[in-house]
């Protein structure tokens, strides 16, 4: 795909979230891009437990040693704020994606509904494309 | 001075067991409300459900379809943090009415002090989004009213998270000045010094953000440096607070170190900026730590009624200072470049 230098993945460490990661890093790997994973930080953040962020940098070892891609190699960034803000500042500077990825857990209690679903409404919201990346 | 709450008590439905924001945090209010022993000096308005076309002001029309029926459906997580239930619209729909109540008495008596004491809090919600442990955003509903009747409205924002909703709603509306003081960075990621306003309100967002561990001195320093001037010029003719209390140092939800001391001086400050009695009425925010907020609310609500019963002293010598100076140079930069530019 042309133009898409920099892609931005929600990450919170579930497997829907890895398997957004997965794609995302294949996508980058086949357009030369370069991938930030964002992990959105919100109020409640601060009363878990420091193994949770223990857990998040393991899982994203744990994919990107499935690609064969060098943990080292990933941007990840911690944003404070709500998952649909964190990812929608990530279209902004000093980021500047030219597209975002993320998994569909955090899907609505209610089929239907976009409140409750961080992955519709980020679509409704997004200024550049968004690739929701379906449970595998 | 009369102290005019909103009676609406009816919350206990929307609660998520385990979930900071409690139902539990507003009988601690009442209890602090209590401690001031006011007998005829307190009134509680009559609950006050806001209205489709009131909500419509601030909030988008499809948002208000999408809640209602998510709640209708059973509710259930909007995001992370924040939850609604079955009964979260009905009572949403009364917090949001509640500051319209409260107001319209103090317009009857010109006179007194409003305290709209509700939950779920608002100020984190945007016209199309709830956040933040946030549905509807109740001062936003007040203000708008304020301004559809010609009022000039200042909101002060005192609670530990920026406000980011009520800047976004307001964010190009020269009749709506939003001063905010938070712990910053911090959730939710707005409340940078150099967010302004928008083209049509250029300075009428006023963000002072002050770091972790900051004492009341450096909170009043920023409120006084900074915002003073700008809202002498605005000349607002209503002052909104948006009181949270979760900048105490026993909150465990930020990392600020407030007194309930330093809420009743922040308290007499705000109020230094209403034109005359009966024009300033206070909304309940954060404030997740029971103790602090029922000895807080005591506080701040006594000092504005003219009594002292702050517990704790007003605290002072905390880091921040400079973050408060080079904040203010890095709004006036900000306004600058937006007045030479146009953008
Ligand atoms: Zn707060």
């Amino acid at each position: 795909m042309q133009g898409i230098r920099t892609i931005a993945i929600g990450f919170d460490g579930s497997s829907d979230a890895q398997g957004a990661v997965l794609w995302g890093l294949n996508f980058a790997h086949d357009n030369d891009a370069l991938v930030v994973v964002v992990h959105a930080k919100g109020l409640l953040a601060r009363f878990e437990p420091t193994v949770v962020n223990e857990e998040i940098e393991a899982s994203l070892a744990h994919v990107c040693d499935e690609v064969g891609v060098a943990r080292s190699s990933v941007r990840l960034e911690v944003v404070d704020g709500d998952a649909c803000s964190v990812m929608l500042r990530m279209a902004q500077p000093p980021v500047s994606a030219d597209l975002l990825v993320v998994g569909t857990r955090g899907q609505s209690a209610h089929a239907g509904h976009l409140l409750g679903s961080t992955s519709l409404e980020l679509a409704q919201h997004s200024p550049i494309p968004v690739v929701i990346v379906p449970r595998s | 001075m009369m102290l005019i709450i909103n009676g609406h008590l009816d919350d206990a439905g929307h609660e998520d067991v385990g979930h900071p924001e409690r139902p539990e945090r507003l009988r601690a209010v009442l209890r602090g409300i209590n401690e001031l022993h006011l007998d005829g000096d307190l009134l509680a308005v009559a609950p006050y459900s806001a209205s489709r076309a009131e909500l419509a002001r601030v909030h988008d029309a499809t948002y208000l379809d999408e809640l209602g029926a998510y709640c209708y459906e059973g509710g259930g997580d909007l995001d992370a943090d924040t939850y609604a239930t079955y009964d979260s619209w009905s009572i949403a729909q009364f917090a949001a009415g509640a500051g319209l109540a409260v107001i319209k008495e103090l317009q009857i008596r010109d006179d007194g002090v409003g305290f709209v004491a509700v939950r779920p809090p608002g100020h984190h919600a945007s016209r199309d989004r709830a956040m933040g442990f946030c549905l509807l955003n109740n001062i936003a509903v007040a203000a708008a009213e304020l301004t559809s009747q010609g009022e000039r409205v200042l909101i002060v924002d005192w609670d530990v998270h920026h406000g980011n909703g009520t800047q976004s709603i307001f964010w190009d509306d020269p009749n709506v000045m939003y001063v905010s003081t938070h712990q910053w960075p911090f959730y939710p990621g707005s409340g940078a010094p150099y967010e302004i306003g928008g083209l049509d309100a250029l300075g009428t967002t006023v963000n002072l953000p002050v770091p972790a561990g900051a004492t009341g001195d450096v909170v009043r320093q920023a409120l006084l440096d900074t915002a003073t001037p700008a809202i002498e010029e605005f000349a607002p003719t209503w002052v909104l607070v948006s009181a949270g209390f979760d900048a105490h140092r026993s909150d465990p939800m930020a990392d600020l170190a407030l007194s309930n001391g330093d809420f009743a001086e922040l308290a007499i400050l705000t109020a230094s900026f209403a034109p005359r009695p009966g024009r300033l009425a206070l909304f309940l925010e954060g404030g997740y730590e029971l103790g602090a907020l029922q000895s807080s609310v005591t506080s701040s609500l006594g000092a504005l009624l003219g009594a002292d019963f702050a517990s704790e002293r007003p605290t002072h010598g905390g880091p921040g200072s400079d973050a408060v100076a080079n904040a203010k140079e890095a709004r006036f930069a900000a306004l600058r470049i937006a007045r030479d530019t146009g953008l």
